[in-house]
């Protein structure tokens, strides 16, 4: 099993990413069998559900890096890991770097990890992407896809692709609610 | 004096800062600092009342369930629409699971460290483990075999210099204290609890259609439609799915988890004194019974100063007791001006100054209840199901004392719960009942639907004009409330008042600390660099402020560009 994971909170702004990235990625192909794409959240721990029984990883995110926001990063499990996580005082801060050493030390996981990051310019309370995160789905998307295909899995583009199904970004619908007549 | 500050994530995440002044080697006084501003609620507003469970859900990506369970309570509260019994006991299911899930992972996997020293447990002799845990308990992960093969897995990690998941504990700290046999057990029960958090978890996957943002909800019930011979449907098969689970998970949390906390209380009894903090309790009650919420299988209720004779119920879903008494108070917070409100009349104005000890320090709110502090959480469900003579509760808190106390040698009594081990014992107390009611729910659900009940769901109609609704939820962590405003069928004004608010809150304008900054007072220190004591109080609330964001630290460098608002 190759699962495909959007991390981050829709409600934050740039943060929203990783679920952004997947629900397009879904629009745009069809998910071949022994593949899930998966909009995650913000599991901290419980991402360890899905890293158990899955061969390969490949996590969508934002990332905390040197750069220009918009930039795209991809980073194999050893670059994630190579700053490692701190003590944290609330048990359930971020954990993506905690929930793959977790694995590793009950000795599951999968044997091959792809982060492809995008570099934040506003994270802050809000339902949209800034327009130079919008400008990097695209490039995500790609990176995605070229390691999906590096794991022998080749993504077949939908002759007409969906909407994508990005539930929190929809303006307030007020006035066409049934109790305002 | 000296003064120590637990700030360690200081990049965008902004989280929890504990800081705390020390003096002869004992806390003398503390402050707990939401580090991140969120008024999330304020994208609620204008949207439909039908829909705000899907967003409340993403407040937080750990505490995902118990903020969607609080929205529709709210709504449905504000139109006084009742709810199936099949949804209800649907629900129930859903909650108890999750906390079950909730309660394992942040015992083995968010705090044992705080008290099991992995480095240690190299030295334990496995067949001496092995022995001493047949004398506590049946499970069959206890054998000298599986507690080799985990202390061989250590000891790679440490010859290797790969600490991994491991690397940050305070190992061979001083207030380190178990024997190393005692911490072998507890590495091998880490490594098991993490396979049943994910097994428990599957319940509410089965039955929410997805973890961790389950898709099952609505105002007025639930989607799962019944069809006991549908495979699209909730069907007898995916029922005794659930059923296998929440038999295994029992066995666990009854075998080992029951054992290890019962050890670890009589291992540290000292830790049975320190961390009492503020003794006003507030729960309320859950697992409905009825489709109204006026009975339940949890009570709940108020314990103001320890006093558990004089404890007041909370009986309904449309409690005036709990609906009156709930203000917040931005006297510490920084927020525009210096309030205490009730939650249908607040504003969230961020407003940032510096962190000033006697001003402003924190973006979490102060609730009060009755204008008092309040814990809240599992010693809170614990103390008010003790003083409300809730059976079950009784059962597991007598044969928790009565266990930890004979591997002690002493008489234990309910007093010792007021405590930073106490709240570990209560959580493991709590998830004893839960699984017994798990139990308990799945019968009635099956039963009911046996009865030819297969209704789900009651249509919420909005009336024009302005409705004001409650709801709350006796989550993991405590006492969870969400507040709604609705005007002409559209939210006006939402908040949420979340367990770790009340715990992890600022001063109030009367300047009383919250439970985290009481609790921390009296902590012993024996290293300041290594506030091990601190951690250990502070987690034993199962912190959890700020989930709301997610980056990868890659390189460890801040962000470029980030607005705080």
């Amino acid at each position: 099993m190759i699962r495909v994971l959007g991390i981050g909170n829709v409600l934050m702004g740039d943060d929203g990413f990783g679920p952004f990235v997947v629900r397009v990625l879904e629009a745009l192909y069809p998910c071949p069998s022994g593949v899930e794409f998966i909009d995650a959240g913000t599991p901290g721990l419980d991402l360890t559900p899905y890293l158990f029984g899955a061969d390969a990883v490949i996590f969508v995110d934002t990332v905390s890096a040197r750069g220009l926001p918009g930039e795209i990063r991809v980073y194999d499990r050893d670059a994630i890991l190579q700053v490692p996580p701190q003590m944290r005082t609330g048990g359930h801060d971020p954990a993506l770097k905690e929930a793959l050493l977790t694995v590793a030390a009950a000795g599951g996981g999968p044997s091959r990890v792809t982060l492809v990051g995008a570099i934040p310019e506003w994270v802050a309370t809000g339902v949209s992407l800034s327009p130079r995160l919008e400008a990097a789905v695209g490039p995500a998307i790609h990176a995605v896809v070229d390691a999906l295909s590096s794991m022998g899995v080749e993504l077949e583009r939908r002759a007409h692709p969906l909407a994508p199904h990005i539930w929190w970004a929809a303006a307030p619908q007020n006035l066409t609610h049934p109790a305002a007549n | 004096m000296p003064r120590i500050t637990i700030d360690p994530v200081t990049r965008i995440e902004g989280h929890l800062r504990i800081d705390a002044e020390v003096d002869g080697g004992v806390v003398r006084k503390a402050w707990s600092s939401g580090q991140m501003f969120r008024g999330i609620e304020r994208i609620l507003q204008g949207r439909d009342p039908r829909e705000a469970w899907l967003f409340t859900q993403r407040f937080c990506g750990v505490c995902t369930t118990v903020h969607a369970i609080a929205s529709v309570r709210a709504v449905e509260n504000a139109l006084q629409l009742d709810v199936p019994l099949n949804a209800q006991y649907i629900r129930n299911l859903i909650l108890a699971a999750h906390a079950m899930h909730d309660h394992i992972v942040h015992f083995y996997h968010l705090s044992a460290l705080d008290w099991v020293d992995v480095v240690s447990a190299l030295k334990a002799d496995p067949a001496k483990t092995s022995a001493l845990a047949e004398s506590l308990s049946t499970w069959k992960g206890n054998s000298r075999m599986q507690l080799t093969a985990v202390r061989d897995r250590v000891k790679g990690f440490v010859d290797s210099g790969q600490l991994g998941i491991f690397q940050n504990g305070y190992w061979g700290h001083p207030a380190m204290k178990l024997p190393p046999e005692v911490n072998l057990l507890a590495v091998s029960h880490y490594l098991e609890a993490l396979e049943y958090q994910r097994k428990v978890n599957q319940v509410v996957a089965i039955l929410g259609g997805k973890t961790p943002n389950i898709q099952n909800l609505a105002v007025g019930g639930v989607a799962n439609a019944i069809n006991l011979d549908n495979q699209a449907t909730l069907n007898m098969e995916k029922l005794y799915q659930v059923k296998d689970i929440l038999d295994d998970i029992q066995d666990f949390i009854r075998q080992v988890y029951f054992v290890d906390v019962c050890a670890i209380g009589a291992l540290y009894a000292d830790w049975l004194t320190y961390g009492k903090g503020v003794t006003n309790y507030l729960s309320v009650p859950d697992l409905p019974l009825d489709t109204k919420g006026t009975q339940f299988d949890f009570p709940g209720g108020v314990i103001m100063g320890g006093d558990l004779g004089r404890v007041q119920a909370i009986e309904t879903f449309n409690e005036p007791f709990f609906k009156e008494n709930v203000t917040e108070s931005i006297a510490h917070a920084w927020y525009d001006g210096n309030w205490s409100r009730h939650p249908f009349d607040e504003d969230t104005e961020p407003k940032y100054t510096a962190f000033e000890d006697a001003g402003k320090y924190s973006w979490v709110k102060a609730p009060r209840f009755k204008g008092a502090p309040m814990q809240v959480g599992p010693l809170a469900q614990v103390l008010t199901g003790l003083a409300l003579g809730h059976k079950p509760t009784a059962y597991w808190a007598t044969k928790t004392l009565d266990t930890a106390g004979s591997i002690a040698k002493t008489t234990l009594t309910p007093a010792v719960l007021h405590s930073t081990l106490g709240r570990h014992a209560a959580r493991m107390i709590r998830t004893q009942v839960i699984a017994d009611l798990a139990q308990k729910h799945w019968n009635l659900l099956v039963n009911n639907i046996a009865k030819g009940d297969t209704a789900i769901f009651n249509e919420p109609v909005f009336p024009k004009g302005e409705q004001r609704g409650f709801g709350f939820h006796e989550a993991p962590r405590g006492t969870l409330s969400h507040w709604i405003v609705i005007r002409d069928g559209t939210i006006a004004n939402y908040q949420a008042v979340v367990p770790s608010t009340w715990n992890a809150g600022p001063r109030d304008e009367k300047d009383q600390p919250g439970p985290y900054e009481a609790s921390l007072v009296g902590n012993p220190v024996a290293d300041a660099e290594r506030p091990l004591e601190l951690i250990r109080t502070v987690h034993s609330f199962d912190p959890c402020i700020a989930c709301a964001i997610h980056t990868v630290d890659v390189d460890g460098n801040e962000v470029a560009n980030v607005k705080a608002v």
